[in-house]
This record gives C-alpha cells, structure tokens and sequence, in this order.
C-alpha cells in the first residue's frame, strides 16, 4: 500500500545552541517553529569556579547568568561574598554555552540564528536540546531518497499525467510555496528553477542522481542529503533516473491539490494534512521493477506471472517474472512500499 | 540464550534483503544465523601521538566499524567546531587514547566537547578510555553521567582485539545470538590456513561490505573488513573513489550521469540482479574500486600487505564468486588485488564456506568445503621477454612474455609452471581456466581518454573471454 492514514512520528534533529523549544506534550502544526538557538563563533574558556573560591559543584548557585543565557561584555556571570566579593565576567558579548566539570564557563559569540520548523501537525513527544520528536496523524508517501531541509507547503501539480517529466518551463513564481508533484523526473533545471521562485518542495518519482550531486554536492548519496536551509527539497518516491508514478500514487495526488503537506527529509516522507475519510486514497499500488541495465525503474501490471529460472543477457540465471517487456528478475521486482535499506 | 554449536542443524545466512539456509531445504532444527552486523560509528579522541589515529583506524577497519570522526588535542579546532562534529557524527561509540599522562588535559577538553556536544544523544555514545587510572578519573569527572570502559592500549596486539571485541559486540546488538559474516569468515580462513599448511587470503565482497582476510597457517589471522561494497554500499563506493575511477573499468563508453543513476538505483533496491552485460560490468567496476580502496584504507592505517600479495592461495567469496563466469570473478581479483607472487585462485561460491566458518567460528570442528580452482595466477615484470612453460595433460606449452602482455593459458588436468628465475614450480590438480600470466605491471595504467581505454579494457577482457560477446 502506498498512501497510508497513520499515527506518525517525526524527529527534528537540533544544532547546537538551541536557546527555546517547544515543551513536550505541546500541540504544532506543520510549519510551527518547534525551536530556535544561535550559531557560535570561537569560544572563550573563563574561570569560574577556581576564581571564586568555590567547589565546581557549587558554581551554578552562584551564577547570575545561566548556562545558555545571553551576555553583554563585562556582565558578571557569578559572583559571591558581599563585603570582599569575587565576581567572574564575561570577557566579549555572546552566551554563556556550557559549564566544564572543572567548574570553568564557556562564552561564545553569537554569530547567527536558526529555527527549526515542525513537519507534522500532532504533539511533541520529545523535547530536549538534541532533538524534538513530534507525533500526530497524517496521510504519508514513503519515499526512497530525499535531499535538501525540511518543507512546508500546499500540494501543487507540475504536470498532467505521471508518466510526464516536469519540465523547466512549467515553474514560475506563481508555485511559490508549494509542494510541487512532478511526475516521472524532476530534472536538475527544473530543481534549480523551482527554488529560484520559492517553491517548497519537489515530489517525484525519480530524479537525475548526476544533477543531485551538482545541487546537493558530495552530501548527496542515494539515502539522500539533509542540508541547510538554503538548499531546495527533492524527494525522490521510486528511484533516480526516471520512474513513472502508478496511478494509485498519483491520483490521490491530483485529489489533494491545495491541501497543506509537508516533507520530512530524514525519513522521506511525505506527509498531507487531510482528514482520513477524505478519500479512498488507501489502494494497493504495483509492483515496481528495476530496468535490466539499472537505469530506471516503472509500475508492473497488477497480476505477475513466474516465468521460472531464466538465463539474462548477462548470462546470469534467476528466477523471472513475465512482462510485456520480457521477463524480470524476481529480486528486481519489490512491492512499492518494501523496505529499500539493506537489513543488518 | 546460547544455540549450542552441538545442535544445529543448520546456518541461515542473511544477504541485502533475503536469507540462506544451508544445507539449503532445511527446515527443523536450531539454526545459527549469520549477519553483516550493524554500522557501528565510531569516534576517537586522540592524544598526542601520531601513531594512535593509525592504531584507530586499523583497529576500526578490524572490527568492521566506519570511523566517523577523529578528534585530535592537536587539531587547531575550536571547542565548538569539536562539538559540532562530535554532534553530526552521531557516534555509537567513542574511544579515548591518552597513551602519555601530558595528554590529560587535553583530553579533558575534548571530553567536554564530547559532553556538549552529545549529552543528549539518544542513545548515548559508549565511552571507551585507554589511559592510565589517574587519567581515566579525569575523563571520567569530566563526562560524570557516563560510565566509561577501560581498554588496553590500541597500538599494541591485545588492545586491537579488546577494541575489536567490543566493536564486534556493538554490531550483534539486540540481533540475539548470531555470528558477524567477518567473523565467519575469519574462522574459515583460519582453517583453510591450517588444512592447506600455506598462507591464505579470503576476498569477500558482498553488497555492502568487502572484507581481506589474510590467514596463516600458525593460527594469526588478520582481518580487514570496509563498509564497501557492490550493493547497498555502492554508492559509498562512488562517494570514496569517485565516478570517473568506477566508470574507467567498463569496457565502453558510459556517460557518467548515467553510470551514477544506476549505482543510485542499486545501492536503493536490495540483491538486485544485473539482468544486462552492462550492469554486470558496473558490479564488477565497483567491486575492483571496493577492493581497491579497502586495501588502501589498510595501508593508510599501517597495515603491512606484503603477507597478503604474497600468499599462494588465494579463495574468492561472497558477490565476487557468484559473477557467472569465473574469468569475470578471477580479472576483478587480479585487477584490484594483485598477487605478488603466484597464487593459486579458487571461488567459493554460495554460502558453503560462510556457513562452515560460522559453524568453526562457534568452535565446532567444521570441515571447510573445496573451493573450485580456477586458474594459477602469475606476476611477472621482465626486463626483456621471458619464456614460461606450462606443463598438463595435453603437453608442455611454452609462453614467450614480454612487458605489458597480458594472456591465458588453457589447462586440462595436473598443471605445473616453470617460470624464469625461480625454482618455485607452482601446480594444481585441475583448474577451471588455466594459468593466467600477467605482466602489465602494477599499479595498473588505464589511459584516461575513452579511445584508448576501451581497447586496451577490451584487450584484457578478452584475452580472459570475460564478458559475452555482444558487450566486447
């Protein structure tokens, strides 16, 4: 089955310096910012708990700035005694970013801000300054590969039938902000054009691995890249090169247009906000088979015949599948939604 | 619980998406699996000496880990850019080598990176130390929410194995009783050493991972094991060597965006099979680039590999003994391992030897099945033509060879070589191919433009009969 109504769960991974999140048990929708920090530049080490006198342990309950609170140049981050007082403070502008067991303080400077955004409508189930975890219930597309950070947006068609390519000329600034479903191929143009107008997000059956690698650079692998947020998002359903989508995938589609969705690039998801009786969306989809010189991939008829051991042109022998096109080896026959990752 | 070795009936061998039974049709009985074993990331936080990251990095590729960060006292990086590292590394398992007590407090700061960085990994890293007791308080004060584990010094023969050990154990979690295939194969290089009574090197490449095995006869093994590989691995394989040294082992022209998509689509589609003579070359391209670079990450990390290219027998498992032809598997080998001196080439194909090696590997005294030999290899590079003579049951032919030739030398029956300038008279009982004489040097020249590749490629290919012949 290909589209699935579910309870899902979504992690947002953090960087570093994350200065507020959304506290568990917290309800976000898609696009919510689930937490926000700053980026640092150099660190200065400061002396803390030697300086004043006191036990490493004891150095927070002297601290007037917390680990994680912002300080301007000279700010007294701890202090103690009244009449004969030692005070440790800050020696540039920046945040107070950790405090060493030796009772020393880190303060770096701020040198930009992030956020990060939920990709699920639900509640966050995990909440701390490595990652937020977000769980709710969504119709969802699991793809094989997605490339580029996490997207928000409505559902917006790129071509007419799925066996189409979307082409370059399709996009223009009109399709910001959407969730754009592109087909059999989403050629590099057409990614680098639909980021140069804002759209969101491109869903495709299969997309060129040579032009990923040109947008994404050495991140790109065929598990697919997270990255910044500068980059465009690409996820890729079936394959790379070029793979038709099935009518079961794609027609649901077509219903949802203009419905709220996002991707999850982690998991390669694809996730649409739509109520679960809003369609019949549930449908078994083909099978798909991979092309004898791995090139690309389509849909197989619904009902698969075995053709026995069959000797290939690569004299290789393997038990095969009829098609219109010849026979298939059955290792090269999966179910849309088996699991595409080698198991341990 | 532990599946008594006594007891099993059978091995069950897991591949990229499906599982083996051997003996195959088994169905009853307690079976013993076998697993590639989990990735395992690993970081290392090194003092001082320069020896330890090589240490490291021997110690990871022994204990089929991927070495996902090295972090120096040393290295220039700030204590954030550390952190930063350490955080997108995500490691499983970080080791901490602080030989010297001067390298303390350094190592003190990149726990605190470590700290900040991955405090609130879930799950949380183990931390392994090899540092004297004073040294491992330190470490230990300054990650206090984390147990550490003492481990002997990885620059020396015992602290590798602790490492490997500990490696291998994070690798069969929550898998319940299994045998890691390296391990298997180890065990059965072990014993194919001790049965033959020469040194044997194991060449096993699968869809995610390609594993050198150099056995001895007086029981040392040396594994080397890379997460390289035809399948799932495949694009590692593109991402380490680049697309330009994969596509230059295809006998034609490819365009390389092309060639990429389809390692894409291997690496995403389980066992797939190449149906077509050109997706069977791009196996064979990444299994030479596979083999190539995992020997030279072991060179890297200061692994002597005379041994190995030395060795007399060598045996061809996995993926690699499975390519139809065994011509196909025997000019892979010797295109990306190269033997010194002659070796005696045989193919195990199937999971027999896996299975048997798993059985050894459990301490049952399992008989390893015969790989079939497939040709004598030779290396030679003369100064000026040399004459070999090759002896079998239909006579005595004599080969004039000369530098860059490249040629077979059919065979029936006992064969037995004598080559110029040594007294060592390589035989076999019988040989599958024949007796292959190679002197075109190493390391191997390719031209770098397709019309001269191409012919010199389809010389090679041809002189062993390598692929059908549409794709010449």
């Amino acid at each position: 089955m290909a589209w699935r109504y579910s309870r899902w769960s979504a992690d947002h991974p953090l960087p570093l310096g994350a200065s507020e999140r959304a506290a568990k048990g917290q309800e976000v929708h898609a696009g919510d910012v689930l937490a926000a920090g700053t980026t640092y530049g150099t660190p200065v080490k400061v002396a803390g708990a030697r300086r004043l006198g006191v036990a490493p342990e004891d150095l927070a309950r002297v601290m007037r700035v917390p680990v994680g609170g912002e300080v301007e140049r000279r700010t007294v981050i701890a202090r103690t005694g009244r009449r004969f007082a030692r005070a440790v403070s800050s020696p540039i502008a920046g945040r107070v970013i950790h405090q060493r067991a030796d009772g020393d303080v880190y303060v770096a400077p701020i040198v930009g801000r992030w956020v990060v955004r939920s990709t699920l409508d639900g509640q966050v189930s995990r909440s701390d300054d490595a990652c937020v975890t977000v769980e709710g219930s969504a119709w969802a597309l699991q793809g094989v590969a997605a490339f580029g950070p996490d997207a928000v947006g409505e559902i917006g068609l790129g071509v007419d039938a799925p066996t189409d390519e979307l082409h370059p000329s399709r996009i223009d600034v009109r399709l910001r902000d959407r969730i754009l479903i592109c087909g059999a191929r989403a050629t590099a143009e057409s990614i680098t054009r639909a980021h140069a107008c804002g759209v969101s997000a491109l869903v495709a059956g299969a997309a060129p691995a040579g032009g990923l690698g040109v947008v994404y650079g050495e991140a790109a692998t065929a598990s697919g890249a997270t990255t910044g947020p500068e980059a465009p998002t690409v996820l890729c359903l079936i394959g790379f090169g070029s793979a038709p989508l099935p009518r079961e995938v794609f027609l649901p589609l077509v219903a949802m247009i203009g419905a709220r969705a996002a991707v999850h690039t982690a998991s390669a998801r694809l996730f649409v906000f739509v109520p679960e009786n809003a369609g019949d969306f549930a449908q078994n989809a083909p099978s798909l088979a991979l092309s004898d010189d791995w090139l690309s991939a389509r849909p197989m008829a619904e009902h698969l015949s075995q053709a026995g051991m069959t000797r290939f042109a690569s004299e290789i022998e393997a038990e095969a599948v009829t098609t219109d096109g010849g026979p298939v080896p059955m290792a090269n026959v999966l179910a849309f939604d088996a699991p595409r990752t080698a198991r341990n | 619980m532990t599946t008594s070795t006594e007891l099993v009936a059978s091995v069950e061998i897991a591949h990229e998406a499906r599982t083996e039974r051997v003996p195959s049709g088994s169905t009853g009985g307690p079976v013993l699996r076998v697993i590639p074993g989990d990735v395992v990331r690993v970081a290392a936080l090194l003092g001082r000496d320069p020896k330890l990251a090589q240490a490291m990095a021997f110690g990871a590729l022994a204990g089929g880990a991927s070495l996902v960060g090295l972090v120096g006292t040393h290295d220039g990086r700030s204590f954030v850019e550390r952190a930063e590292l350490l955080r997108d590394a995500r490691p499983d398992l970080v080791v901490v080598l602080a030989p010297h007590r001067g390298d303390a407090s350094g190592l003190v700061d990149l726990v605190e990176s470590l700290r900040f960085g991955c405090a609130h990994q879930d799950p949380s890293p183990h931390i392994l130390v090899s540092a004297d007791e004073r040294v491992r308080d330190r470490i230990a004060a300054a990650y206090p929410d984390n147990a550490l584990e003492a481990l002997p010094d990885v620059r020396t023969i015992a602290g590798r194995e602790a490492l490997v050990a500990r490696l291998r154990a994070v690798r069969r979690r929550a898998q319940g009783d299994v045998v890691l295939r390296d391990e298997a194969l180890e065990a059965a290089g072990r014993a194919m050493a001790a049965s033959a009574k020469v040194d044997v090197v194991l060449l096993d490449v699968t869809g995610g991972a390609t594993s050198l095995i150099h056995a001895r006869p007086d029981g040392v093994v040396l594994g080397i094991h890379e997460r390289l590989g035809v399948g799932a691995a495949a694009d590692r394989v593109v991402a380490r060597a680049g697309l330009d040294r994969v596509r230059r082992w295809i006998p034609r022209a490819v365009e390389a965006p092309a060639l990429l998509e389809r390692v894409f689509n291997r690496a995403r589609w389980p066992d797939a099979v190449p149906a077509s003579v050109l997706a069977l070359s791009l196996e064979m391209a990444l299994a030479r680039e596979a083999i190539a670079h995992t020997l030279a990450d072991a060179e890297r990390a200061g692994v002597s590999l005379e041994g190995p290219w030395a060795a007399p027998l060598l045996v061809l498992t996995g993926r690699l003994a499975e390519l139809p032809r065994a011509a196909q598997s025997l000019l892979v080998a010797i295109d990306a391992f190269g033997p010194n001196g002659p070796a005696l080439v045989s193919r195990a194909p199937g999971d027999t030897l896996v299975a048997a090696g798993a059985l050894a590997a459990r301490g049952r005294v399992a008989t390893m099945p015969s790989a079939e030999p497939i040709a004598i290899f030779i290396s030679m590079w003369p100064r000026r033509s040399a004459t070999v003579r090759v002896s079998d049951a239909s006579g005595i032919v004599e080969e004039r060879v000369a530098r860059g030739s490249f040629l077979l030398v059919p065979t029936t029956g006992a064969v037995e070589i004598v080559m110029p300038g040594t007294t060592v008279r390589p035989n076999a009982e019988r040989l599958e191919l024949g007796v292959v004489i190679d002197a075109r040097g190493r390391p191997l020249a390719l031209p770098p433009r397709d019309a001269e590749r191409i012919p010199t490629l389809a010389r090679w290919h041809s002189a062993l009969g390598v692929l059908p012949a549409e794709a010449r």
